[in-house]
């Protein structure tokens, strides 16, 4: 079935090694970048990706995959909604409903292995999470502390005034 | 700070640990082993991990742009100390060498940069974008420009020079290379071509010019023109390969710009004209094939054609000057001179026959060389020899083939001869005085019957329409077609004959005036018998078309007398006028020419002739005395008993001393011509200066081509005739006047429209006649009475030809244009029911007051055709 038959071990920080057919995991321009140059290799080739961790390594490739069946709609920016349901398929939004830790790592491995989709959903979610709320707000989503004093915040809303007006 | 976390990755250890010792290094020692490039997945990830991270530390453990700064200075190094020496090393061992080892260093070059911007290809997603950089590959190439490229360019360049000059002079080079070494200076432009035309074309354009300048000097020197031309268009094919072959495809041009200028425009005209091989000998020798690569070749050149189409036409004109030169010497060697001279004319067709073809086959048809020949033909035609114009020549040549008796040839030949006599005819000036003869050629053959086919006259016809247009041949149609209508009515008059016993048969051919040519119409007494026939034809006649007035020509009629010699007859075959004179001499008495003069009332030049012809022609049917061959006032006639002949059917020809058309009718019909295309012009114009005028007028006329100051001649006349006047402000332009002053009562304009729109179809001055068959004939002349032009009585007055008949035909005119302006405000038009109010003021271009008057010409001219066209329904034959 698959138009370029072979397929690829992509090893993850801890070792764990994932085999995965070379047309996904071509989605990831770094390791497209390697087959491209040494196509010639009869055997499976080997891929370590020292900076992502086995559990996220296996997100991605659930991405990669998925996106083979339903590529992901272009997001639209600015953000449309702070819904990631209405700005992107079922499938990617509830990809996406994830815990902040495993959201952040999964944008360093996107960056890190540039998948351009992949790494656009995750920063739109991102963006989502910010979208409509106040600094408090905002603060309390990524719990950031306010290490301004009132003075500061006083002055950065002065010359951000622009930004609140209707 | 930093220290304490041992994850961080210090600038000198992921530099020397990972980069420097497990990429840059390993890769230029790849590089310099040849043995190809390539890095293990696991050695590559570990490289582009450690510059990930390098790069994605926060700061100010961010090392991006330390990163950045080395990857230029890495290849900056190699370059310097590895690539250039090395470069350095071959220069001066030869071309090809330094060229291989540029070949080589330039690849190596492209593999390095290629890894490296795999290496650091995270700088490029981010750094370089951030901060607007050149990309890393954008950076090597930059470095590699500055370093390598610049400082061997020149010996590259002329390394490459030579080698193409080398592959010029037919050796065989390695085509590869120099291909590689070109797309070296297509990249060193950095996306465009300026490295490539600055440091490779230039020169190479130079080098071109230089090596085909000395090739030029070369052939030109030893070479026949299609021997160089040969060569020339060899040359140019190799350059046009050569480009596609491993230059740029924007070189194409510029390179063969270079070599045209060089072989072909520097000595185009020695080509041209070189002696025993140029232009004009290759045509005397038919050479085809050179001549079509010489058309080709030169069509290269921008107007480049323009010198060759020159040579064409001079040669065409000698070669017709060759004819001319030959018919000249033919008179001068004694043959006599006739308006008749197939040979010449044929020769003329022959010559440009071969050269249509020629011109068609050899240079493809291009509009240059038809209009050399066109010129040289238009010279040709319109050289006179001889008394006799070639416009008469060519008639008589088209009369030869059109009347029975003259060539024999099939309906295709004809047809074919014909063509080809029209698009000679095509290149007359004087076209109005070859349809002037042709009329009267015309008009004899169907008069006299020596029409061979009725098609042939028409497909003649229909061919100069197609030539000249209706205007053209309206008359000559209109003669074809009185025949057509003769033809029609005999039988119904013929048995009107029948019921009455007139003991003649007679037969009338109607012409219509001003279709035919002028003939003299005696008013001849006319015996008793004859005229009795004349009289019920008009009383039949008269009955079907009451507008017309008839008036009988005798002098075309032709009659068959029966002479009666005692036991033996005679058919004779004669003119009515003849006959005429012979029934005198049925009461068998002798006459002094003064008494059959009187009583005949016929002029000595009529009645010398026709007593010429019956007594000192070969038959001699009246006795003359004193006999001699000249008829004198004093000679007495009388009816010669004693005449016999072998032959029962006899025909006396009467001397004619007729020439072939009336040039005074030519003239006098071009006087209208030019005057109509002045006020025509004026009109459209208002005021225009003299030069300007006269160019206009010979824009205008399309059958003839006057000498200006026979133009000025008409403007003055009209000057005098208060048409136009001369401008106040500057003596040499000229108003309309009376189209302007006069639109007031309407008058002017009617007689400038009728002028330009009706003028030559308007009958002027001719009558003719005809009859048929045993005795007289005539022809009516119709629309000359005072009610068929209603309130002008003079419209139609004939004009005789002396001087003062154009000043009464104008008068008439005005008279005409009067009429029908009366006659059309009294229909209550619209248009003209108010002229006062819609025509305010005099001659101001651009202001609105303009557009009534030009309203009421086009109006008018609107309604005169429907006028004419009801008049002729009205009065013409049906």
């Amino acid at each position: 079935m698959e138009v370029e038959s072979g397929n690829v071990n992509l090893v993850s920080k801890e070792g764990e090694s994932f085999t995965v057919e070379t047309e996904v995991a071509r989605m990831s321009e770094l390791v497209r970048a390697m087959l491209d140059d040494d196509c010639d290799d009869d055997g499976v080739t080997e891929i370590p990706l020292p900076n992502v961790k086995a559990a996220v390594l296996r997100k991605v490739i659930e991405f990669c995959q998925h996106h083979r069946t339903e590529p992901m709609t272009e997001i639209e920016k600015p953000l449309k909604s702070a819904q990631m349901a209405e700005v992107v398929q079922k499938w990617y939004a509830d990809f996406v409903a994830v815990e902040q830790v495993l959201l952040f790592e999964l944008i360093l491995a996107a960056n890190y292995m540039d998948i351009k989709p992949l790494l656009d959903l995750t920063c739109a979610t991102v963006a989502s999470m910010i979208k409509g709320k106040t600094p408090e707000e905002i603060r309390k989503t990524f719990n950031i502390a306010n290490d301004f004093s009132p003075e500061e915040e006083q002055q950065v809303r002065e010359e951000n005034k622009w930004c609140e007006e209707p | 700070m930093a220290n304490q976390n041992s994850n961080i990755i210090q600038l000198e250890d992921g530099w020397n640990n990972v980069l420097k010792k497990g990429a840059i290094d390993v890769l230029e020692r790849t590089l310099d082993d040849g043995f190809g490039t390539s890095f293990e997945p696991k050695e590559y990830i570990r490289i582009y991990t450690a510059c990930y991270d390098m790069c994605t530390q926060r700061s100010p453990y961010n090392w991006s742009r330390d990163l950045y700064i080395r990857h230029g200075e890495t290849i900056e190094t190699y370059l310097r100390n590895t690539v250039l020496p090395a470069l350095q090393d071959k220069t001066g061992q030869g071309g090809t060498i330094l060229l291989n080892e540029v070949k080589h260093r330039w690849s190596n070059h492209q593999i390095m940069n290629k890894w490296l911007k795999k290496f650091f290809t995270y700088l490029d997603r981010y750094y370089v974008k951030h901060h607007s950089l050149p990309t890393l590959e954008q950076a090597g190439l930059q470095l590699f420009k500055t370093e390598i490229y610049q400082n061997c360019k020149e010996n590259t360049t002329s390394a490459i020079i030579s080698l193409i000059d080398e592959e010029r002079d037919g050796e065989i080079i390695d085509k590869t290379l120099v291909k590689c070494i070109v797309e070296l200076y297509e990249s060193m432009g950095m996306g465009s071509l300026e490295a490539y035309t600055s440091d490779l074309e230039t020169p190479l354009l130079e080098a071109t010019r230089a090596y085909y300048g000395r090739k030029r000097e070369e052939w030109i020197a030893k070479d026949s023109t299609p021997d160089y031309l040969i060569k020339a268009e060899k040359a140019l094919g190799e350059e046009k390969v050569r480009v596609a072959e491993y230059l740029n495809p924007a070189s194409e041009p510029r390179i063969r710009a270079v070599v045209e200028d060089e072989i072909l425009q520097k000595v185009q005209m020695n080509l041209l004209e070189k002696e025993g091989s140029g232009c004009s000998v290759l045509l005397a020798n038919d050479k085809t094939e050179d001549l079509r690569r010489m058309f080709q070749i030169f069509s290269r050149l921008e107007n480049g054609l323009v010198p060759m189409a020159l040579i064409v036409e001079k040669f065409i004109t000698s070669q017709g000057e060759a004819c001319i030169e030959k018919r000249q010497a033919r008179l001068e060697s004694g043959e006599k001179e006739k308006n008749d001279d197939p040979e010449f004319v044929k020769s003329l067709i022959d010559l440009h026959e071969k050269y249509l073809g020629v011109i068609r086959e050899t240079f493809n048809s291009h509009h240059l060389f038809q209009k050399a020949l066109k010129n040289s033909f238009e010279e040709i035609v319109n050289a006179e020899v001889g008394q006799f114009t070639n416009a008469e020549l060519m008639s008589t040549f088209c009369d030869r083939i059109l009347k029975s008796g003259g060539e024999k040839l099939s309906e295709t030949e004809v047809e074919q001869s014909l063509d080809k006599i029209v698009q000679l005819f095509s290149f007359l000036t004087d076209k109005d005085l070859f349809a002037e003869i042709y009329r009267n050629q015309l008009a004899k053959r169907l008069l006299n019957q020596r029409s061979a086919s009725d098609d042939a006259e028409k497909a003649m016809i229909a061919k100069l329409k197609v030539q000249c247009g209706t205007q053209f041949t309206s008359k000559m149609e209109g003669m074809l077609n009185d025949l057509a209508i003769g033809a029609e009515q005999k039988n119904e008059f013929d048995q009107r004959m029948e019921a009455q016993d007139t003991k003649l048969s007679f037969g009338v051919q109607v012409l219509t005036i001003g279709n035919w040519p002028s003939y003299p119409a005696p008013e001849v007494a006319i015996p008793p018998q004859m005229s009795k026939c004349m009289e019920l034809f008009e009383v039949w006649h008269d009955a079907k078309h009451t507008k017309r007035r008839l008036k009988w020509v005798h002098s075309l009629g032709t009659a068959n007398v029966r002479a009666i010699y005692g036991k033996k007859s005679y058919d004779l075959q004669v003119t009515t006028l003849q006959a005429v004179v012979l029934d005198v001499f049925n009461d068998g008495k002798t006459y002094l020419f003064t008494e059959l003069k009187e009583k005949l009332n016929l002029e000595d030049v009529t009645l010398k002739p026709i007593m010429h012809s019956l007594s000192c022609g070969k038959q001699k049917i009246l006795t003359k005395s004193p006999a001699g061959n000249k008829i004198n006032s004093t000679d007495t006639f009388c009816a010669n008993a004693k005449f016999s002949c072998n032959m029962r059917k006899i025909r006396i020809p009467v001397a004619t001393v007729e020439s072939s058309h009336n040039k005074l009718r030519v003239e006098e019909d071009r006087s209208v011509a030019i005057e109509a295309a002045i006020v025509r012009i004026m009109k459209a114009r208002k005021t225009l200066a003299h030069q300007q005028l006269v160019a206009e007028v010979l824009s205008q006329l399309a059958f003839f081509k006057p000498q200006p100051r026979i133009i000025k001649k008409r403007i003055e006349d009209l000057i005098d005739r208060e048409y136009l006047e001369r401008s106040s402000e500057n003596s040499q332009q000229y108003n309309v006047e009376q189209a302007l002053e006069c639109v007031e009562d309407g008058r002017v304009q009617y007689v400038s429209t009728a002028m330009s729109n009706n003028l030559t179809a308007l009958p002027i001055n001719h009558a003719g006649i005809i009859l048929n068959d045993v005795t007289s004939l005539y022809l009516p002349m119709f629309g000359h009475e005072p009610r068929s032009y209603i309130a002008s009585p003079d419209v139609h007055a004939p004009l005789d030809g002396n001087t003062s008949s154009m000043a009464k035909l104008h008068q008439s005119i005005k008279d005409f244009a009067h009429w029908i302006s009366s006659f059309v405000a009294s229909r209550n038009s619209p248009t003209f029911n108010s002229p006062n109010s819609t025509i305010p003021c005099r001659n101001r271009r651009n202001s609105t007051t303009g557009y009534p008057q030009l309203a009421n010409i086009l109006l008018t001219m609107r309604y005169l055709p429907s006028l004419t066209t009801s008049l002729t329904s009205e009065y013409g034959p049906e």
